[in-house]
Order: C-alpha cells, then structure tokens, then sequence
C-alpha cells in the first residue's frame, strides 16, 4: 500500500500557508512538503516548487483532456512518432514532386511490389494525410497546454516571493552554506547589499533577510520559443486558406500574353535564352561528352488587369507593372507573386504567315495578308481579289469518312481553305486550299488538291516569299507562379523562436537567500544552469564578507554542473 | 486557483478541436482540388458562342449536363448527336446542355457547330481556365450537375444515347 498517495492530503504548511494540491514547496516560506524533516536531498525546485496548472485531486474529462496534453513526456512521444511518420514519407518521392502522373499506376511500374505498397498505404502523400496533420494538431495542442499550465503558475511563484525562506529550504539548496558570523542580523544584510548590487543582482531584504536575484527573464525563453512555435505551425496551417497559397505550373509560349489563372496578372515572355557551355568551357573529362546548361533567361513583363477583367466578351485592359529577366533562383517578384524559371522547349510554334496573291501565269503579285492561326480574319483582300476563309485545320488529316479533319488544336500541320472572288473567276467563287508549311504543301499534295478543285484555267497561288513573312514563336518557357502569404508569418515564428532560444540560452536566473540570525548566517543559492558560475559568484561575494569559502565546499550534492 | 479557469480550458480546447478539424479536413479530405461526385461544381465565366459571357449560376435551378469537347477529338464528335438528340428531348423539363470547347478558336468551333447541327449552348475554353478548375485530363468529360449545383455524376469518354438517356432521367427525378 506504499505506493498510493493518501486519499485526502494535508497541504497545509506549518508556517500556516494553505498550499494547493500538487505543491511541492510551500507557496509562502518555501519548506519541502512532500518529503520528510529528515530528508537532505537538494530540493526538486522545478517551477519553484509551485503545482502545475492540471495538478487536481478529482479530474473529470475536460481535466483529462487537459492533463494528456499537459503531459511533457506525452509531448515526447509525439513529436518522436511525428518524427517516425516524416521518415516514412522519404523512402520514395511524394506524389507532390510529380507534375504530371497517375500515382495510381506510377509508383507501381517505378518501384515495383514495393512502390504500390506504398501507395496503397497512402505513404505517396504522407504529409498531406490525415493522421500526420492530426500528429501536427496534436503537438500544437500539447505546445499551448503544456505552456499554459507551467508558465502560470511560474509567474505567479516568481512575482510573489518571499525574501524570508524556511531554513530547510536554504540548507537543502544545492549551492548552500551555513557558518557563524560575529555581527547582528540587520547590520550583516545591510553590509552584504552593495556586493551583491555589484554583481549585478537586485537585492531585496527583510530584516536579517535577504534574497538577491537576476536575469529572472532567461526564465521565460522556452515559453517565448513555444510562442514562436505556435505562430509558426498557425502559418503553415493558414496555407491552406484561399488565396494565401499558390503553386502553379504554366506555359509561356515567345511573345504571348497569358493570364494567370486566379490572378488579375497577365505575363509575356518577350524572350527566351538557353545556353550551354562551350567545349573549351568544360573541365577536360566533360568535353564532347556533357552538355551543361549555363543560363536559361526568360525576359519577362508582368501586366495587371485594370478594367473588363474576367469578362472574356471584352478585352482586358492591361498595365505594366513589373519586368525582370527571370534566372534559376531569380524569379521576377511583385506583390508577393514570384515567377521562377521551371523548364523550356525549344520546339517552334507557327503563330501566323503573310503570304502574298500572285498570278502564277503573269508572275503579278496582288499583295499580301496577315493570316493568324489562332482567331484570324475571315475575309480579305488582295488587289482586286478578296478571299473568304472557310475553313481552318491546325493539323490537317482526315477522318475515317474521308473527310477533312483536325488532329489537334496545336498548329503543327496547318491548313486554310479559301473561297477566292474576282476578276476572271467563276461567279460563285474559285475553291482554294492552302498549306502555310513547305513540308505539308508537298506532303498533302496542295496543287493537286487545287487542280481538281479549281480546273484547268486556274491561275491564283498563295505564296510567301521568305521567313519575314512567317511569324514563329521560337520556343516556350515553362514558369512556375507562386504565392505564399503566409511566408512573413512563418518567418517572424522563427524570429520569435531563435529570441526565445538566446533569451534562455545566454542569460540564466540566480537567485541566492539569506537569513542571519542567532549568530549564524545560512545561505541558499539557485541558478536554472550553469552552476559553476553560480558558485563563483557566491564564493566571490563571501570573500568579499571576509567568509572563506571556496566553490568546492558550497557545493551540496545532486549534479555538479 | 483563479475562477475563470474552466471556461478559459473549455475555449482553448475548443479552440484546438476546430482549427485541428479545419486542418485535418482542409489538407487530408480537400483532396487534389479536382471537384469530385457530390462535391459543388466549380463556377466558371466563358464567352459563349453567341457572344455574350455565360456563367455556371445562370443556371442554377436547374440540372446542367456539361460536356468539354473539341473537335479534334474522335469520340467527342461521335458523341455529338447523342447529346443533341437529348437535349432536344429533356429541355422541356428544364435540362440544360452546355457544350465546353477545350482552347480552339472561334471559327472552328462556329465551323464545327454548324456542320454537326448542334443547338445547345456552346462555350469556349480558350485558355483552358474551366479546363483547369474542373480538372479535365482525357476528351470528352461529362459532369452530370443537379439543380443544387452539386455534380451528381462524372463521366469519362463517349457518351451512347442511352446512358445519356438514364443520367438525366435521374437528375431531372432527383
């Protein structure tokens, strides 16, 4: 029956103070009250003995609640299960790094057995999945509660303390002296002032009392770093909020205007470079073997929309707003928006051709068009010719049916069909079908097409002369578009942290009792580390008091250092 | 102790419990952010064929069948007459068919409308906004869209008339 603790426990201390349950030094005079008048051990003076916030006698669910998460070591297991739960999520790369896959099927063909167990499991997304954000919560639960609990009653302890300390509480300190002194109680405190002041402590005394302390807000640094903590794990939580986060992947063909989705940007990539490095450029075991990238550069004009936006009847009307020469890690930023430079493709896009009407008999030219792939005109002239555009196919083929088709929307294989009006054509038109690329006018067999078409008498062509009349967008620059609003949260989190980190790190509270009387002088000292300082400065303040006593001999047991 | 105690607990812990449920719910069950069966049918504001700007809540209240198409794609033209013929059928119920075109222009899409006798709402995609919010990977993606504006169905591939035939039925008796 040893190990129970009594039903109903007498808190009350014999200097008459009422202490609450769990309290392991009394509030008032600081005399151990757990253990018995016999005991020598230095004294346990965690939140200065005071009970923590949870410490009840009869907890009902809230007060569990409260209590599991209170708990410093239930924080441990958390953060090493969090911990665990991150290392699984390395054995393979996570979904999110991927662009464009089916999961379903990737991890399976990649790694085989394996891979697909692991995504079964759901490990491809680990750190989006439900029982690692629950971790999270947790620890964050465990960070405000555990905080709470001590840092209260702390504060409470440190603000109300008594100079005048039960003489078991100064004997059982681990730096503690007792020796006799020649001098009355009151002329000896009022002597040991000024030292004391010297070395940096405030001193506060009670008659033959005394008790000298500094550096009392070392003692706040780990709630400080737990402040710092929760504001950092808010912000990475607060990402999930519509439009604090962004992360997107576009493509930005040469010299086009593209939006940017949930934005009110439009950006244009006004030119794209990539270069490598020369032969001679290389160390020697690289040449004729690698081919290394130096500069990928994408000059870009960022415009925000200022009127008729999301309408797509009108056209927007843009202004300029930014422009910077996008390099890997120097992306062009505005407002909190970035652009870094992603990926390329150097494969040329036709945007549009201005061939000119000749007759092919006469070699007379009638004059030229500019034909858009995308949105062209429908009609136009040339002399006294004007020709309507009936159909258009970006890449022509044909259907089952044998009729003519589109492959795909991209203009890879262009072809326009023409109905051409004028002199000396039939009344309701001269059909005329027309391939802007050199390759595709053989291959499709254009002059055959209009032959039949056409018959015998026809005398119109559609010809560009050389590349000033074809208009090709040279390459795509890939860019990825990030918005994260949240970033100057989580950067003041950090900063809070590392001011809690020195706050507890350089300075440490010291406090040292005193009390005189009968003619001998007992003194207590405490310190939260570094007690080899403290014991330094005690020495150094007793010499100074004409007591010899040096560090070794203050020392009084438990961890010396 | 102090006697605010409890209630400062009981805030804190709710507290907790709501901003941990919002972070479970948001990043664990939000998913990729592709609208899902019954998940709301993300808006959208494309120009219509007809010139003027068409949103999503234009029809609200009443079933929507939301075809992204384009003319390129095979199946995509095969399944045209199916969805003509069941437009034609359940609009007296209050059905609407809308025609997304996937990021061609103006005159191909008024060329192919024309050609197929299409006479449903059709829009266009150009830069592939709705493409991008709807989540559309293959041609052609149906969304079967209940008067509440919740996507009751989602179907990858060609439509044949009769499957046509039986979604609607079961929007319009929803």
């Amino acid at each position: 029956m040893s190990g129970n603790p009594p039903l109903i426990v007498n808190t009350k201390c014999e200097c008459g103070h009422q202490n609450p349950v769990g309290t392991v030094l009394c509030e008032a005079c600081g005399n151990p009250l757990l253990d018995g008048a016999d005991s020598a051990r230095p004294l346990e003076m965690r939140y200065d003995g005071k009970a923590r916030r949870s410490q009840k006698t009869n907890p009902g669910v809230i007060d569990r609640v409260w209590n599991f998460f209170s708990s410093v070591k239930i924080a441990i297991y958390l953060i090493v299960l969090t911990l665990l739960g991150s290392t699984l999520g390395t054995v393979f790369p996570q979904e999110s790094t991927f662009l464009h896959i089916d999961p379903s099927t990737y991890y399976k063909q990649r790694y085989g057995t394996a891979g697909d167990i692991y995504y079964r499991l759901g490990l491809s997304h680990t750190y989006e999945s439900w029982w690692f954000i629950t971790l999270l919560v947790m620890i964050g639960a465990s960070l405000v509660i555990c905080s709470l609990d001590r840092v209260l009653p702390l504060y409470k302890a440190l603000s109300r303390q008594q100079i005048r300390k039960h003489r078991r509480f100064l004997t059982r300190q681990r730096v503690a002296l007792a020796t006799k002194v020649a001098e009355g109680p009151e002329d000896w405190v009022s002597k040991a002032v000024q030292p004391l002041k010297k070395q940096g402590y405030r001193v506060m005394t009670d008659g033959g009392a005394l008790l000298a302390e500094k550096h009392r807000f070392s003692r706040w640094g780990p709630y400080i770093i737990h402040i710092g903590l929760i504001i950092f794990l808010l912000a990475v939580l607060a990402r999930g909020l519509p439009g604090l986060h962004m992360d997107q992947h576009l493509a930005f063909p040469q010299g086009e205007i593209v939006h940017i989705p949930d934005t009110s940007y439009y950006l244009v990539n006004e030119r794209f470079t990539v270069e490598f490095y020369k032969d001679e450029e290389m160390p020697e075991e690289f040449r004729g073997k690698k081919v290394l990238p130096k500069l990928y550069e994408t000059k870009a004009v960022l415009y925000e929309c200022t009127a008729d936006c999301g309408d797509p009847s009108r056209e927007p009307k843009l202004a300029k707003v930014a422009s910077h020469a996008i390099q890997v890690n120097d992306p062009l930023s505005y407002k909190g928006m970035k652009a870094y430079q992603f990926d390329y493709d150097l494969t040329p896009v036709l945007r549009s051709v201005t061939p000119k009407l000749v007759n092919s008999a006469t070699g007379e030219s009638y004059g030229s068009f500019k034909l858009e792939m995308k949105n062209p005109q429908r009609s136009f002239t040339a002399g006294p010719y004007t020709l309507e555009l009936k159909e258009k196919y970006m890449e022509f083929g044909l259907s089952e049916e044998g009729k003519p088709i589109s492959k795909s929307p991209y203009p890879n294989e262009p072809a326009f069909f023409f109905l051409i009006k004028g002199p000396k054509l039939p009344a309701g038109g001269e059909p005329y079908f027309y391939f802007p690329k050199q390759n595709d006018k053989a291959e499709f067999q254009q002059d055959a097409i209009n032959d039949k078409l056409g018959g015998q008498g026809r005398f119109l062509e559609l010809e560009v002369g050389d590349m000033s009349g074809v208009d090709v967008s040279e390459s795509t620059s890939y860019l990825n578009v990030r918005v994260d609003r949240a970033m100057p949260f989580v950067w003041v989190g950090a900063g809070i942290v590392m001011l809690g980190l020195v706050l507890g790190f350089y300075w440490q509270h010291r406090r040292i009792w005193l009390t005189v009387g009968e003619g001998e002088l007992t003194l207590g000292a405490h310190t939260n580390k570094n007690w080899y300082g403290l014991r330094r400065e005690v020495s150094s303040f007793l010499k100074k008091m004409d007591i010899n006593a040096d560090e070794k001999s203050l020392e009084n047991g438990g961890d010396p250092a | 102790m102090g006697k605010a105690r409890r209630p400062v607990q009981i805030m804190i812990l709710v507290l907790i419990v709501l901003l941990g449920g919002y972070a479970v719910g948001t990043t664990a069950f939000g998913g990729d952010g592709k609208p899902k069966e019954g998940g709301r049918a993300p808006s959208f504001e494309l120009l219509g064929l007809d010139g003027k700007t068409h949103s999503l809540d234009e029809y609200q209240g009443r079933p929507v069948v939301l075809n992204f198409w384009g003319s390129w794609c095979a199946p995509c033209v095969k399944e045209m007459p199916a969805l003509e013929a069941q437009w034609e059928k359940w609009k007296a119920h209050g059905v609407i068919v809308v025609g997304i075109n996937v990021g061609e222009d103006q005159m191909t899409v008024q060329n192919f409308v024309n050609g197929v006798g299409v006479s449903f709402p059709v829009l266009m995609d150009q830069d592939r906004e709705a493409v991008r919010s709807y989540g559309i990977s293959p041609l052609p993606t149906t969304f079967f869209i209940t008067a509440k504006g919740t996507i009751d169905t989602i179907h990858i591939g060609q439509l044949d008339l009769g499957t046509l035939d039986a979604q609607i039925g079961k929007l319009v008796n929803r």
